[in-house]
């Protein structure tokens, strides 16, 4: 982890570097992970990309958590026809397919990874906010929750000290998987032809390069895999670490 | 990449010498199944806008005269003998005679004028210019047709080989349900007639297509009896290029095209493969936007110099490795060396930084200058080109950043001339220099490529050349514009490619012609 | 609340969406770069064929006018034609939709079987061997890009093994599951991963929670406790999670499309965005939607039937 934060000071090679000469140079001692079909060393891509990774994982989620949580909250809480309204809105968002929103979004804004946290913000949240909403509609029903309308306090109180850190479990463990799937959104999107900037190294869009070259240099995309996998399962101990923490403090 | 090359021209001595040098027998009966990477989306010669369209409609719909195999010139169609007159003004055919459609009847002069003056009509698709020169179609007697132009066109031959003049049944065309042209079209197109070697039989649009033997086609085979030898040919749609080559290694299809060159040089080694690198059309360039200014900026690359620094600063051999793994050549002019009358030899601008860097202090950018460059999003030669350039370019000074783009959004701002740079190709459609000439360089067409650029000493010689029937007086003229548009023109000059095609070892006598046409006529499978 | 009166009501509910996805559809396509004509004539289109062309569809018209036409077409259930294939939009969505909806609903049934006893198993035997092997192979699962998964299934189990096809779409409803069998494991995949982990977390959550304690005290038998408590409980949020990605599924099944050269909605779909089909676009979002919608409703009722309390 300390090694990729400063990629600068570990990698041995610019990542852009072309090098025609070792096109496609399987891992050796010179280059530990090879180099790619322009001759960029592999092993300095891969940690380059971390930067720019936890960036993608992070912006692209925490927009959508903070506001799905609240607005899932709220509308779990307060249920009748805002609730009803709530339905609708979502109901209209999930079933609009994501991609043409996504082509539309970068089409008009232009390619860029801000533009694509936008495409994705819009609709990730309506996943936070539909599972809170759930969760908070059977925690109000408990007896604590009553307890704590019994002494007066304030919606907000109650909705926020009280329901969301019971409701918000099933939320963050799923935040900590959308993370993953964002880091693999830019190599669907890549595959489909909506790629991020090149180039930039990012671990889903070395993946999609490496594709014609699976049989014959399978390292350009075999080790960025090995790195979303790695961070993958960071972020999802963290969200079974985060889970237990919230249930403890019952 | 040596060993590409001689294929390349082992390919193109196999294709020139036509099938008939085949030694062994031709065997017949089979289905062929061959893998595509895309669905056709209308099979009407004539209102069709796509390759994917064009390269399989020869198939079913027969013109009057046909391209040769290697599409420098035309052969014997319906019509078995043909003729232009001396002022050049009036081309005299002969139908074959005994001809049919595939429903067997018979196909008259009332087909063909009607099927030629349909396919000129302006209102009618894009591609009407073909004909432009014509001014009426006659039938003098049963047998012969009569085409007056309103003035010579020396390109008319191979504009009737070409599938927007194709044939069709009158009668039964306008027997179709609806009002318009395009209505009962697109009810023709879902059961055709023609008179190719083969005939539609189904269509699961997305998914396969099948054509099936037309019993009615005139043209004998190497055994004597009638071609086709296929009983029929099958096209999946497999969208994935590695499926695409996973299907055909696990002998689930038969052959598969457009195969990406990183993979060429694995499907050559592979014994059971027949790896084909038909000669082709196709040029691969990046268009400059040359206009004075841009978004109210001066433009630098409307200085000339600029231009010819970012030439001579693009590695062409370095490319065409990483890009196309040496399947490629660099392009010799800006038609590709397939083209009739193309003139050239080796590139135009050899790689040379020193010659790149002092071209460069001597325009008026000396410290050089930040650009973008459109792509085609999702499209890996383009983009390994643009990302090759941006470390090429960035030795003379140039910061060149790389957009992606959908296909659409790239064709508005190129159309709207608002783009700087983009990547572009092109293959020819017709056996003749005139259409990528008039595209890429005779301004009034499209501003030379949206680019701005203009030569009056092209225009005017290609206006000549148009109404030309003096083969070397033409071929001066088109020397002469190569020159002009080659050295100042609004293009990076980068490479051609073949056209890759692999092939299951018993597949004999497919090709694709250099205009991209996908010919399965005298196409066989041997059994061992 | 009685099961018809919610339904009715749930079906009124979808009128709203609809005309709000109706807006935004047409909206949208229009707010995209290019034309129609430009993108299907791409790079030769002269000025005035784009212009001939666009005027031939109707597109230089007003935008109300337009826009009326498209509602009228929608009600009529006539979707009007598509603009590079000719044909009528509603023949392609009954061609095309039916094979998404078959692999969307493989897959499903693939992640559930797989996903829900794992998550027993991983959540019983917390923090021991087999959770662990069970959540870090889910995470490689949930860590692999869908084309590359599925071209190693379609190398391994295709190619190599010759055990299922190499892609395609067969003849006849048993050929076609047997062709759709790969495309479905590959799009389970991550839905699967997504579920275990929810349903093991959740699961976790109720065992911890009083009121298993309390049962246990009742004195029921340790089975009755698992299923009518423990699964009651912790299949809501599971229930909704797996709704919203059935949703997310039918419109994003493309990638696994391409790949495996099934002749679904999704390769239509992005083909006519690329292709400014905007009838084929419009068509297609107002199908999709009315399928999702009814997926909502469909996971909505088993939640009240799981969890009474939720319609109460």
């Amino acid at each position: 982890m300390i090694v990729a934060a400063f990629p600068q000071f570990f990698a041995p090679y610019d990542p852009l570097a072309m090098d025609y000469v070792n096109l496609l140079a399987p891992p050796s001692a010179a280059h530990p992970f090879g180099t790619d079909n322009f001759g960029r060393d592999v092993l300095s891509r891969v940690l380059h990309a971390y930067t720019i990774d936890m960036q993608i994982a992070l912006f692209a989620t925490l927009f959508p958590f903070l506001f799905g949580t609240t607005v899932g909250a709220i509308v779990g809480y307060v249920g009748g026809a805002t609730e009803a309204m709530f339905g609708r809105v979502v109901d209209a968002v999930i079933t609009f397919p994501f991609l043409v929103l996504v082509i539309a979004i970068v089409s008009v804004l232009g390619p860029g990874l801000m533009n694509m946290y936008i495409a994705i913000g819009v609709v990730g949240w309506v996943f936070y906010a539909r599972i809170v909403a759930a969760e908070v509609k059977v925690q109000k029903r408990l007896d604590y929750a009553d307890a704590g309308r019994a002494m007066g306090y304030t919606h907000a109180r109650i909705i926020f000290r009280h329901l969301l850190p019971n409701a918000i479990t099933p939320a963050v463990v799923y935040w900590m998987t959308d993370m993953a799937l964002a880091i693999l959104l830019g190599s669907s999107l890549g595959y489909l032809g909506l790629g991020a900037q090149p180039p930039a190294a990012e671990w889903g869009v070395q993946i999609a390069d490496g594709k014609n070259f699976m049989a014959t240099a399978w390292w350009i995309s075999v080790f960025p895999g090995i790195a979303i996998v790695i961070t993958g399962l960071g972020f999802s101990l963290l969200g079974d670490g985060l889970a237990e923490l919230l249930r403890g403090r019952r | 990449m040596t060993l590409t090359r001689a294929k390349v021209l082992a390919a193109a001595a196999t294709v020139l010498m036509g099938t008939t040098a085949l030694v062994q027998a031709q065997e017949r009966g089979g289905v062929m199944t061959f893998g595509r990477y895309a669905d056709s989306l209308f099979l009407d010669p004539v209102l069709n806008d796509a390759n994917v369209d064009i390269w399989i409609l020869s198939n079913m719909y027969d013109t009057l005269l046909l391209p040769t195999a290697d599409g420098q010139s035309v052969e014997a169609g319906l019509a078995t003998d043909w003729s232009v007159s001396d002022d050049g003004t009036v081309v005299t055919l002969t139908l074959r005679d005994g001809i049919t459609f595939s429903d067997g009847s018979p196909i008259t002069t009332e087909d063909v004028i009607w099927s030629l003056d349909r396919a000129r009509n302006p209102d009618n698709g894009i591609w009407n210019f073909l004909l432009s020169a014509v001014s009426e179609v006659t039938a003098p007697d049963d047998t012969t047709i009569e085409i007056q132009l309103s003035q010579p066109d020396p390109a008319i031959l191979p504009a009737l080989s070409v599938f927007n003049t194709a044939i069709l049944p009158k009668d039964a065309f306008e027997a179709m349900p609806g009002e318009t042209d395009l209505e009962k079209a697109t009810a023709f197109a879902e059961n055709p007639i023609g008179s190719g070697p083969f005939v539609l039989e189904s269509w699961d649009r997305g998914s396969t297509l099948k054509l099936v033997k037309n019993e009615h086609y005139w043209a004998d085979g190497e055994d004597g009896e009638k071609l086709p030898y296929l009983d029929g040919v099958t096209f999946e749609i497999i969208p994935d290029d590695a499926t695409r080559i996973l299907r055909l290694q696990s002998g689930e299809i038969d052959g598969a095209e457009l195969i990406p060159f990183a993979r060429v040089a694995e499907l050559e080694a592979d014994p059971n493969i027949d790896m084909e690198l038909f000669p082709s059309t196709r040029v691969a360039d990046i268009i400059l936007n040359v206009r004075p200014e841009l978004d109210g900026e001066a433009n630098p690359l409307s200085d000339e110099k600029v231009r010819q620094a970012m030439n001579y600063a693009t590695n062409k051999d370095a490319i065409i490795q990483v890009v196309t793994f040496g399947v490629g050549t660099p392009t010799s002019s800006y038609m590709s060396s397939t083209t009739p009358l193309h003139t050239g030899d080796g590139a135009v601008f050899p790689y040379d930084l020193e010659q790149a860097q002092r071209l460069m202090s001597e325009s008026e950018y000396p410290d050089g200058f930040s650009a973008s460059i459109l792509t085609l999003a999702g499209n890996q030669d383009e983009l390994g080109i643009a990302t090759a350039l941006q470390q090429m370019w960035s030795q003379i000074g140039i910061d060149l950043e790389i957009e992606q783009v959908d296909n659409a959004t790239r064709t508005e701002q190129y159309r709207n001339g608002t783009f700087q740079m983009r990547a572009g190709a092109w293959t020819n459609d017709i056996a003749d220099p005139s259409q990528i000439t008039s595209y890429f360089a005779y301004s009034p067409t499209i501003d030379a490529l949206h680019s701005g650029w203009k030569s009056e000493e092209v225009d005017s010689l290609f206006e000549a050349s148009q109404s030309e029937m003096d083969e070397e007086t033409r071929a001066e003229q088109y020397a002469r514009i190569q020159e002009i548009y080659n050295q100042t023109g609004p293009i990076i000059l980068l490479y051609e490619t073949p056209y890759p095609v692999a092939l299951q070892q018993n597949v004999k006598g497919f090709y694709q012609i250099p205009l991209g046409n996908n010919i399965f006529r005298e196409t066989y499978l041997e059994t061992e | 609340m009685s099961l018809p009166a919610f339904l009715g009501r749930r079906l009124l509910q979808l009128i709203p969406t609809l005309i709000f996805i109706l807006i935004v559809v047409f909206v949208l396509v229009r707010l995209l770069p290019g034309d129609p004509a430009s993108a299907i004539l791409g790079d030769r289109a002269l000025d005035a064929d784009v212009e001939r062309i666009n005027r031939e569809l109707g597109l230089d018209r007003p935008l109300p006018v337009q826009f009326w036409a498209f509602v009228q077409s929608v009600f009529t259930g006539n979707l009007g034609n598509s603009i590079s294939m000719k044909i009528p939009v509603t023949q392609l969505i009954w061609e095309r939709l039916p094979i998404t909806m078959l692999l969307t609903f493989m897959a499903a049934l693939i992640a559930v079987v797989v996903a829900v006893p794992l998550a027993f198993v991983a959540a019983l035997r917390r923090d021991r061997i087999a959770d662990s092997a069970i959540r870090g192979a889910f995470q490689v699962g949930l860590s692999m890009p869908v084309f590359y998964v599925g071209l190693i299934l379609l190398t391994v189990f295709g190619a190599k093994l010759r055990w299922f096809p190499v892609g395609g779409y067969g003849d006849g409803f048993v050929d076609q599951l047997y062709h759709l069998f790969l495309p479905a494991v590959t799009l389970a995949l991550s839905l699967s991963a997504i579920l275990m982990r929810n349903l093991r977390s959740a699961i976790i959550g109720v065992v911890d929670a009083e009121y298993v304690t309390f049962a246990r005290a009742k004195g029921l038998r340790p089975r009755l406790i698992l299923f009518r408590h423990i699964l009651r409980n912790a299949l809501i949020s599971t229930l909704t999670l797996f709704g919203l990605s059935i949703g997310t599924l039918l419109g994003g099944a493309v990638i696994t499309e391409s790949v495996f050269a099934v002749p679904g909605a999704g390769r239509l779909m992005i083909d006519s965005i690329y292709g400014r089909d905007y009838p084929v676009v419009q068509g297609l979002t107002i199908a999709l939607a009315v399928l999702v919608s009814l997926t909502f409703l469909l996971t909505d009722i088993l939640q009240a039937w799981l969890d009474p309390r939720v319609t109460r």
